[in-house]
């Protein structure tokens, strides 16, 4: 090896690319690249079979604007989030509090346990319990309201139900990993703050207001911020097993109106500006996210 | 005791080892493979012992069984994909619905082109006059007319006795159905009638009355007198509370579960409703409309070919061969389809009903036109969804339903 060629080579050892570089690679590769690609097949007609692609300008974008599903859909996406957001933060964050109080090690690790399982299922295997439970006619839920005298409901097909079941069986598969969050954050505190606090008088409501609450409030803000990107990515899950976004859309949301349009009805150029939309959409309410919600989080 | 590999030798072992799984499996055996994408799960699925029985015959062809999902539109999404990797497959079960954007856009193959005009003549005089076009996209050959269904009416036999009922009856129009499901529903408690929600029951009902959802100029025609006199039967149960609307699994698991009286679906979901249910079932050719004559459609899918390599299509044609024969259509018979081919093949037991509504004449499914016609199908299922759930009314939907899709056709 000539000593250029040696010189070089210590350079790159001492390269900070060489450490970063596969990691920048695999984003520009698998992240970067296909977000530019999506970008400009939304300005095209496109199929994966053709090789031409007919130029469209703006047209997906003012057609998917222009189209009452798309609307109704973004409407469900808010009702999704305003109905898990506060589900799937508050819940976990109430359940840690009372599981940091459970003394026998082992009954804490059966809570922990029995609540977090939901969250290792796949949807599909979730979803053939649920499919049992809802059932109208042999299904659980109806039966035990039933025998308190309500009258038998249609949890999947009726439009004004179907998307609550979609929010219960969501909520229900995915808040163990909140927990998760808020169990490793609470364990952190550190226990001579709150001995100090107890020992001037500070009752338990005001220990966990005052001290574990600002303490843990990164770990809050993590979960808020990705509880939202999750709402909006893990319910299609939901969606397709339990509804298929039915009855007539009435549980569809952004992201499975860009799934039927890509790959039920092949329509690859309309289903990118979609896509676009729906990726400025959760980057705006992320940036809001950071820009009104950071000023409440104690790092030190 | 230590023994010193040469580099050499220890490249050439490498190379041995990974020599199977590195080459292509074409290479390794003689045998010409075809892969035939489906739907159907199990491992003692007809399709399995079809492919078997062809396979143990060593005619130099190994048909490679691809489940790639469970209904047609996923199956045809992973097509499309690997397609356009170059991976597309030889063969695949097709949905008649689906006919058009297999022919256009998937690329099925011209059987003419690819067999020769005789050799497809050969095979398709195999199967009934009847139901040969129903695979031919716009006068093509384009597919084995292989997998028929038909909608027919299960009854739970248990509970139609109960009621009171005649054990044999079997009412030839809805009118003379729906006052026996009140019975029905009043002597035993449970729910009278479930009907599918999709766009192929209210076809039967459509056509019955004498309409049609697409004539055929490729025009929507939902909307026509006739089409809402069909559609309007098709929703009176559930005003008359005797049809509880569920999806179409929940529909099947509560009429396993002995839960519902009679169920309108599928000849083809037989097999699979009979597995689970616990009680005398019995299926019944569905009703009409009183005074009109009948004009029931069909379903299922055809057998396409999406190979261009040479040596695949007439690896694909020994097979269709093989499954047009006696021996290869009697084992798929025990899907629950049709015999649609003409060999003489005693029907199976269940099946009387679905053949003998055949043998009166049966339409294809509609197939959904243009480059969008699979989001035409979406929005016209939608639109039926809102008129059965009472969110509009019939004439007002199917009205709403036509103007959507003459804007997506005409896209």
């Amino acid at each position: 090896m000539t000593t250029a060629w040696r010189r070089a080579w210590r350079r790159l050892l001492g390269s900070p690319w060489l450490f970063a570089g596969p990691a920048v690679a695999a984003a520009v590769l698998f992240v970067w690249l296909p977000m530019a690609a999506t970008l400009g097949l939304s300005f095209f007609d496109w199929s994966l079979l053709r090789q031409e692609a007919t130029w469209r300008g703006l047209d997906h974008y003012r057609g998917t604007l222009a189209n009452p599903d798309f609307h109704l859909a973004l409407v469900n996406t808010g009702i999704y989030l305003l109905a898990l957001l506060p589900l799937q933060v508050g819940a976990p964050l109430v359940l840690a509090f009372a599981l940091m109080r459970v003394k026998a090690k082992a009954t804490g690790r059966v809570y922990r346990t029995v609540l977090f399982a939901p969250s290792v299922l796949s949807f599909p295997v979730a979803a053939v319990v649920w499919l049992w439970l809802f059932n109208p006619t042999v299904g659980f839920l109806n039966t035990a309201t039933g025998m308190v005298g309500l009258p038998p409901q249609r949890w999947l097909s009726d439009p004004d139900l179907a998307i609550w079941s979609v929010i219960a069986v969501a909520f229900w598969k995915s808040f163990g990993l909140n927990l998760l969050i808020f169990l490793a954050a609470l364990a952190n505190v550190p226990s001579d703050l709150i001995e100090a606090a107890r020992i001037d008088g500070a009752s338990a409501w005001r220990r966990s207001l005052d001290i574990e609450l600002p303490l843990i409030s990164p770990a809050l803000f993590f979960a808020v911020v990705t509880t939202f990107i999750v709402v909006l990515d893990e319910i299609v899950g939901a969606v397709d097993v339990l509804t298929e976004g039915g009855p007539y859309r009435t549980s569809s949301n952004l992201l499975y109106f860009l799934y039927e349009r890509g790959f039920r009805h092949f329509q690859f150029g309309e289903a990118a500006a979609v896509a676009v939309l729906i990726a400025a959409i959760v980057a705006g309410v992320t940036w809001a996210q950071f820009h009104f919600g950071e000023r409440h989080v104690h790092y030190d | 005791m230590s023994r010193t590999v040469s580099r050499r030798r220890f490249t050439l072992a490498a190379a041995a080892l990974a020599a199977p799984i590195v080459l292509p499996r074409t290479s390794l055996g003689n045998d010409v493979k075809v892969d035939l994408v489906h739907l159907f799960s199990g491992a003692e699925h007809p399709i399995q012992k079809v492919m078997k029985a062809f396979n143990d015959k060593g005619t130099g062809v190994t048909v490679v069984s691809r489940q790639d999902g469970t209904t047609y539109e996923t199956i045809t999404q992973k097509a499309m994909a690997s397609i356009a990797a170059g991976r597309g497959p030889a063969m695949m079960t097709t949905g008649w619905k689906l006919g058009d954007f297999a022919r256009k856009t998937l690329g099925a193959q011209d059987f003419r082109q690819i067999f020769g005009a005789d050799r497809t003549e050969a095979l398709l005089a195999r199967f009934r006059p009847q139901v040969r076009p129903l695979a031919a996209i716009g006068g093509v050959p384009i597919g084995l007319p292989w997998s028929m269904s038909t909608p027919v009416l299960y009854i739970n036999q248990s509970l139609w006795t109960q009621a009171g009922l005649d054990p044999t009856a079997a009412p030839k129009t809805v009118d003379e159905l729906y006052p026996m499901v009140r019975q029905l529903q009043e002597k035993t408690g449970k729910q009278g009638l479930c009907y599918e929600v999709n766009e192929w029951l209210p076809q039967a009902f459509i056509q019955n009355a004498g309409g049609d959802v697409i004539d055929g100029d490729g025009k929507p025609v939902m909307d026509s007198a006739a089409a809402v006199k069909g559609v309007e039967a098709f929703v009176q149960p559930r005003r008359d509370n005797l049809w509880r609307v569920m999806t179409i699994p929940e529909m099947v698991a509560a009429y396993q579960a002995g839960a519902i009286g009679v169920m309108a679906s599928s000849s083809a979901r037989q097999s699979v409703v009979r597995q689970a249910a616990k009680f005398d079932l019995r299926l019944i050719q569905m009703p009409g409309l009183a005074g009109l004559p009948r004009r029931m459609n069909s379903g299922g899918n055809f057998l396409a070919v999406y190979s261009k390599v040479k040596e695949q299509q007439d690896g694909a044609y020994k097979f269709m061969e093989f499954i047009a024969s006696k021996e290869g259509f009697e084992t798929w018979l025990e899907t629950g389809y049709l015999n649609v081919t003409t060999n003489d093949i005693p029907v199976r037991p269940g099946n009387e009903a679905a053949q003998a509504q055949m043998e009166g004449g049966l339409t294809s499914e509609t197939i959904w036109p243009g480059a969008r016609g699979l989001e035409a199908l979406t929005v016209h299922i939608d639109w039926i969804t809102k008129i059965v759930n009472g969110a509009v009314s019939v004439p007002e939907g199917l009205r709403s339903d036509r103007l959507a899709i003459e804007k997506l056709i005409a896209a």
